[in-house]
């Protein structure tokens, strides 16, 4: 084989490579949507926003479901069905990322993110209480 | 106060040894004493430094921001010293730390025998002035009242720190980020050995001097990002051991390009060519190294990934951009610069089937698989949005399948030469093996193409590099290191295969003492049972233990749940029982306790107010705290007794009654009451409610008829919730992955006695 054909084999099998992952890559690309727009798309989407605390969640153990209430960061609220138990951390989460479609009415999750604050370093308020506690 | 002196000399230092350094290689050799000393007194005060940070760890002093955040008293000395990394400051300190540790023994190793020791210090140099400068930036040595100025007074110490957060408290924390933060810094060196070579201008020696260090960035990396998988599977509870996070893939990146670079050195020591590879290869290594950081620590990810960190500041932020855009121009200009003598390196072509044509084609591989999942990886900078796990799958199958292949075919060809009748003659009884095996893989139900496709090249490449050890083994041992990491990928492909594709995954509520069926195993949840963590005496842990039984054997699983006061919520971590041929993996899910009133019997009844039941009244009059301070200290400490103090009648009597809820340590316990001669009802007090405002008090009561009682709903016992799953052969995934590293250290004894046997 001389040098040429090889160049042209070793071209084309990149390009394929590329198609082909370009490809998949669209196919599996989650957007960032709000609420509102979660419920015009088809494909899995993600909403970032908060939990509602006040209002009813629950763990359903015989569909191994849970379901909260969640509202985006423009409001809106939406039950979350969850396929699972409440997230490690899900309490003092202070945003959580839902990851499914929506489903008559409610978004069901296939899987939840949770920031949890203590990744984020402390503020001053906090530091304020240990000295005014201890 | 020291602390920061350390950095800031360790900074200036730093910058005067680069600049001795940069004046030796023009060739002022008076100044490689002043190079290598300030070079020293960098590194020593680096070590120093974190000596200091981690005494004041061991010793508590909280009244440093850094140490208040991550540590407290209660952890054992282990996680105690883990603390050290648990944070943003302190990882970077970790870094900088193995950076200086590394830098004692390169400047050693370069100093000898003229490898290029100038240029190489002078860029090690550049990425330990850097690192310091990020420690000037975010110190972990600043004091509470300096970080948060005006909200404690200045000389305040805590008695007690944060402490850690309960997810990092195991064992594995102990030790996995060393290891990678070890492999992170190592990489450093083929870096400054590819930049060295270019400003020297020769091509040929440092692949030599480059390869153990190399090999070294490989297998430690490689070993961090294995323990990282197991601590995800042992320790996090989703069951398993890769999710393509981006801090995961941030890590895996830098390896494969490693990888990579390893093989086309090895083809570069044999035919000499790929010299242009593998300067590439090494300055790209350590360049994904610095954008993983970047990723992983700009907060840049923040939404896709649950591990990553906050936003570290502007300073950092622009300052790892610097770090990442510096280190980049400078290898592009130096490449750029010797891109004459580069090309006129290239070697005729050489036959397609050779070992180093072969080596070729699988770093390609390597190198499109780290693409794909760079791709992936860096996609949420471009836009809002993520990529699915399910896209890295995708992609990978058919470049593993690839790697697989060549691992093996690479093996039965030679180097230069190309001898066609043998290497098929090679092929012939280690490829009928494997499509024997794969054809019965596909009768027990590996029915997925490439999936069968993928177990048949792994098991192609195991059978290979079985044949050559076997057969080597016995001569030189040191030789073999190749052969074992190459058997090791296989193993752990195939673990991969059969752990990931075909485990089984089942829900399963588990009622105390009813035993249940799940994958020809009886699991009987039997309780739970407090235990005390020596490193976390906050909070009561408990173990739900399962006994799992099958053929007369039994093992008791005990997956913990407790309520953490640290994250304000319930922590999950599975149990694991490990057998030869699979895992049984047990991830607790929840705990369903009955309610001890029906709804039906329970009554909210203002102060002051009356309900009427059938023939009873009943009024509740007010709230009894006896000796209580309401809200005092008592309360605070939820350890308090209240009664409800009520008048109740039936038809014949009227009685004063005072059921009590006694609370221990904020539980709750009702202490019931009965009217005389009507033993009928019993009366609990189950709840107050003092709202704050205008609504009234009321109490909760429930009144149990003992005539209606329900005994089935009575009798209905607390129920575990788990997933429990079935991993097939993963010990094959651990395995390997134990033996690739092996085969990692073996090839660095063996290039170690190369370098100095000559």
């Amino acid at each position: 084989m001389n040098k040429q054909s090889r160049i042209i084999i070793g071209l084309i099998i990149i390009v394929a490579f590329l198609i082909v992952g370009f490809i998949s890559f669209i196919d599996s690309k989650i957007e960032y949507v709000n609420f509102t727009e979660a419920q015009n798309r088809t494909r899995t989407v993600e909403v970032k926003g908060s939990w509602i605390k006040d209002k009813e969640s629950k763990f359903d153990a015989a569909t191994n479901q849970f379901t909260f209430f969640m509202k985006d960061d423009y409001n809106t609220e939406m039950k979350v069905v969850f396929d699972g138990a409440k997230p490690n951390n899900f309490e003092v989460a202070e945003a959580v990322v839902v990851k499914g479609k929506v489903k008559d009415g409610y978004f069901h999750a296939k899987d939840i993110l949770t920031k949890c604050p203590s990744k984020y370093e402390a503020d001053g308020s906090e530091i304020k209480t240990y000295n005014h506690s201890k | 106060m020291i602390g920061k002196i350390l950095i800031y000399s360790a900074f200036i230092a730093s910058i005067i040894s680069i600049f001795s350094f940069f004046k030796v290689h023009f060739g002022y050799n008076k100044y490689l004493r002043a190079g290598r000393t300030f070079f020293l007194i960098t590194v020593t005060c680096i070590i120093f430094a974190s000596a200091l940070l981690m005494y004041l760890i061991l010793t508590h002093q909280y009244q440093y921001a850094y140490i208040w955040e991550h540590s407290n008293g209660e952890l054992q000395l282990p996680l105690l010293i883990s603390t050290f990394y648990a944070g943003q400051e302190g990882s970077f300190m970790l870094w900088t730390f193995m950076t200086a540790v590394i830098g004692i023994i390169l400047l050693n190793y370069v100093s000898k025998g003229n490898r290029l020791e100038p240029q190489v210090m002078f860029m090690y140099g550049l990425v330990l002035a850097f690192l310091a400068f990020i420690l000037i930036l975010k110190s972990p040595f600043l004091y509470i009242w300096d970080k948060w100025p005006g909200e404690v007074d200045i000389g305040f110490m805590p008695e007690q720190g944060k402490g850690l957060n309960p997810l990092l408290q195991n064992f594995w924390m102990s030790i996995h980020p060393p290891t990678l933060f070890l492999g992170f810094a190592s990489l450093a060196v083929p870096f400054s050995f590819a930049i060295a070579t270019l400003m020297k201008n020769k091509y040929n020696e440092w692949i030599n001097y480059s390869m153990p260090w190399l090999l070294f960035s490989g297998g430690i990396l490689g070993l961090g990002i294995m323990m990282g998988g197991y601590w995800a599977y042992g320790v996090l509870g989703w069951g398993g051991y890769w999710a393509w996070d981006p801090v995961e893939n941030s890590s895996f990146i830098p390896w494969l390009i490693t990888v990579a670079a390893v093989h086309t050195m090895v083809a570069q020591k044999r035919t000499g060519g790929f010299k242009k590879t593998n300067l590439i290869l090494c300055i790209l290594a350590f360049l994904l190294v610095l954008y993983s950081t970047f990723l992983t620590r700009s907060g840049i990810l923040g939404d896709s990934s649950v591990h990553s960190f906050v936003d570290p500041g502007f300073e950092v932020y622009i300052t790892l951009l610097v770090f990442i855009g510096l280190f980049l121009i400078i290898s592009v200009v130096a490449i750029i610069y010797r891109l004459k003598e580069l090309k006129s390196l290239s070697l005729n072509q050489n036959k397609l089937l050779t070992r180093e044509s072969a080596l070729f084609v699988g770093a390609i591989t390597l190198c499109a698989a780290a693409t794909v999942i760079f791709a992936g990886t860096s996609w949420p900078i471009f836009s809002k949005g993520s990529v699915d796990g399910a896209f890295y799958n995708k992609m990978n199958l058919p470049l593993a399948i690839m790697i697989a292949l060549i691992n093996g075919i690479s093996l039965l060809l030679k180097w230069k030469t190309s001898d066609d009748k043998n290497f098929f003659k090679g092929l012939i009884f280690p490829l009928s093996l494997s499509v024997v095996i794969t054809v019965v893989l596909v009768f027990i139900g590996v029915q997925d193409f490439l999936i069968a496709l993928f177990a048949c090249s792994a098991l192609f490449a195991f059978f290979i590099n079985a044949q050559i050890i076997a057969r080597i083994f016995k001569k030189n041992w040191s030789l073999a290191g190749a052969y074992i990491a190459h058997i090791g990928i296989a193993l752990v492909f195939l673990g991969i295969i059969a752990s990931a594709r075909y485990s089984e995954e089942e829900n399963i509520s588990l009622e105390l003492n009813k035993p249940k069926e799940a994958f020809g195993y009886t699991l009987t949840y039997i309780g739970a049972s407090p235990f005390e963590d020596p490193d976390n005496k906050t909070d009561v842990k408990y173990h739900f233990n399962v006994l799992v039984e099958k053929d007369g054997k039994e093992m008791v699983l005990k997956p913990i749940m407790y309520f953490s006061q640290f994250s304000d919520g319930v922590m999950k971590n599975p149990d694991i029982a490990n057998f030869y041929t699979k895992d049984l993996y047990l991830s607790p899910m929840g705990l369903e306790v009955p309610e001890q009133f029906s709804q039906e019997e329970l009554h909210d009844i203002k102060k002051g107010g009356e309900l009427k039941m059938g023939d009873l009244t009943i009024n509740f009059i007010d709230f009894d705290f006896g000796n209580t301070q309401k809200g005092g200290k008592e309360m605070q400490e939820g350890n308090f007794t209240v009664g409800a103090m009520m008048k109740v009648s039936d038809s014949k009597y009227t009685e004063n009654l005072s059921p009590k809820i006694v609370y221990k340590e904020g539980n709750p316990e009702y202490e019931p009451a009965i009217i005389t001669g009507n033993d009928n009802y019993i009366f609990y007090f189950t709840k107050m409610n003092v709202p704050q405002g205008e609504e009234e008090a009321s109490a909760t009561i429930a009144v149990v008829d003992k005539r209606n009682v329900n005994n089935e709903n009575q009798t209905a016992d607390e129920t575990l919730v788990v997933t429990a799953s079935i991993k097939p052969f993963i010990n094959v995934l651990w395995i390997g992955t134990v033996v690739l590293v092996l085969g990692f250290m073996v090839s660095i004894i063996r290039r170690r006695k190369e370098l100095y046997s000559k």
